[in-house]
């Protein structure tokens, strides 16, 4: 196709955006809500993935010891550990040093521990860094095998959480998208079908004069994608502003949260909801081309 | 130019069109299609560009066999036909030069033969002093002149006109029969749908009176023949 040809296009599609307004702000706005979804979702599906595997990739088990054992045995077990293979580093956090960092961490709630009264509840342990995540699991299988050793844990429990609820909320996202998905279609189908009708006559002369189906479709091809487009720009544009927001908001109540940065997430997640956008625009347009164009 | 050999239609609800139609119509012809409402005139200039496919026969139109034809190929076949219609069809926000440019225009033809060839066919219809002017401001007559100059505007072979002189007074008729005759002498073959005794027993053209979906009579030089 000639550039004159695509100028053409592009007048039209303009002409007729502006000639049902109402249903091109009800497309945009459908659109925008849905992807605005879709964003949402897959920002939080994302986050929670990176939490998990940021836990996962995290090399260190706790070991915590059987009361009453002997320095002596306490010192054994050490050495025992440090043997293992893939071991970086060990270090020994004994009952009263555990202790006050849990005081630490309770911070102005120390009431908690009144009552406790003076005795201490919490095991002497050691901290055990590995060189490789994936020697985790079979490290802490043998240390738990050790005598006098209670047991030793790396977190697995709440990995396996945090995986469970990604994949819950993927699935219950998924299926809300998909719905969203169609009225979506629906929408856009049912403004292009009041450009078709608004264009019926002008059609009918198109084809009897000669020109190519794929000239008649063009335009009303590109209104549905320009409507998904501009849709997916809202979506996009309001989720960008708020996104660094309540990752900041985050931040400030729970430090620990390895959320992921901004950059380029973002875009990688802005130029998917765009591409999404004006592909369901594409669709919608080309249903109502079959129903109700006979070209 | 137009080759029909036994051509039959019947549509989807069972009724018969045409039945059995032998027909040559070759370059440079003036033809005059006859009959009573319902004979199957309509259903004979629809098949001409495959606006109706025939159910059996042979249809070579411009050299185009229409029974073989692909989806793909239908509108270059139009692009060598032009198409006038009884009720002009023409886009009302659109003015008269852009309403026969939109013909090249979505055949993509080149910019500067456009502006050439919309202002020499609308000469030859007589309205080059209404270039500006929209469908509204134009009486039945004009406007059928812009539907002509359309038609012609992308130099067809063939021009089919069904019953261009049927919303139109006498006078105004044959203003519009006038520009179909000099479009004929420029070699264009005409097929002509129409009603109208006074025109087609004064031109003296080649007359195809059909009834019932079969050719009844087929002249050189034929008269309308019926009594309305």
């Amino acid at each position: 196709m000639k550039i004159r040809t695509w100028e053409y296009f592009i007048r039209e599609v303009f002409v007729s955006l502006k000639r049902n307004s109402w249903m091109t702000f009800a497309s945009i706005s459908t659109v925008a809500l849905s992807l605005l979804i879709l964003g949402l979702f897959l920002i939080i599906v994302l986050n929670l993935n990176n939490m998990a595997t940021s836990l996962e990739s995290q090399v260190q088990i706790n070991v915590y010891l059987k009361d009453e054992l002997s320095d002596k045995k306490m010192e054994d077990i050490g050495q025992k550990i440090k043997k293992l293979p893939g071991v970086e580093e060990i270090k020994f956090v004994s009952k009263k040093e555990a202790m006050e960092r849990f005081k630490e961490r309770l911070g102005d709630q120390q009431t908690l521990l009144t009552a406790l009264g003076e005795s201490n509840p919490l095991p002497n342990a050691f901290e055990v860094k590995l060189r490789a995540p994936e020697q985790v699991k079979a490290a802490a299988n043998l240390i738990n095998e050790y005598e006098g050793v209670e047991n030793a844990k790396f977190g697995q429990d709440i990995i396996d959480q945090l995986f469970e609820l990604t994949k819950m909320i993927r699935i219950f996202g998924f299926i809300i998208i998909v719905f969203l998905a169609l009225a979506t279609i629906f929408i856009i189908s049912n403004t292009i079908r009041l450009t078709v009708f608004a264009r019926r006559k002008e059609i009918g002369i198109m084809k009897y004069v000669g020109a190519t189906d794929w000239f008649i479709r063009w335009p009303f091809l590109m209104e549905g994608m320009v409507l998904g487009l501009l849709g997916s720009a809202v979506a996009t544009f309001i989720l960008r502003n708020s996104y660094g927001a309540v990752v900041a908001k985050i931040y400030d109540t729970l430090t620990f949260l390895p959320l992921i940065p901004e950059q380029p997430f973002l875009n990688n997640v802005s130029i998917l909801m765009v591409v999404v956008g004006t592909a369901i625009g594409a669709l919608g347009s080309t249903i109502s081309l079959k129903r109700f164009m006979k070209v | 130019m137009i080759h029909m050999s036994e051509v039959s239609k019947v549509y989807e609800n069972g009724s018969s069109a045409l039945n059995n139609i032998n027909i040559d119509i070759e370059k440079g012809e003036f033809v005059f299609l006859v009959g009573s409402s319902g004979a199957g005139k309509s259903t004979f200039i629809k098949m001409i560009f495959r606006e109706v496919l025939p159910s059996k026969g042979q249809l070579i139109i411009n050299g185009r066999n229409i029974m073989t034809m692909k989806e793909e190929e239908v509108p270059y076949l139009r692009r060598g036909l032009g198409i006038v219609f009884q009720d002009y069809r023409l886009l009302p926000d659109k003015n008269v030069y852009e309403n026969v440019a939109f013909a090249m225009q979505v055949i993509e033809a080149p910019r500067r033969e456009m502006q050439k060839r919309v202002n020499s066919v609308l000469e030859l219809v007589g309205l080059r002093d209404k270039l500006k002017s929209l469908p509204s401001q134009l009486s039945g007559g004009e406007q059928q002149r812009v539907a002509i100059a359309r038609a012609i505007v992308n130099s067809p072979m063939i021009v089919i006109a069904d019953e261009p002189t049927g919303n139109l007074d006498p006078d105004t008729s044959w203003e519009i029969m006038k520009i179909f005759e000099r479009i004929n002498k420029s070699g264009t073959t005409i097929v002509m749908a129409t009603h109208d005794k006074t025109i087609v027993d004064a031109m003296k053209k080649r007359v195809i009176a059909i009834e019932d979906g079969c050719i009844i009579r087929d002249e050189v030089k034929g008269a309308y023949g019926y009594e309305d």
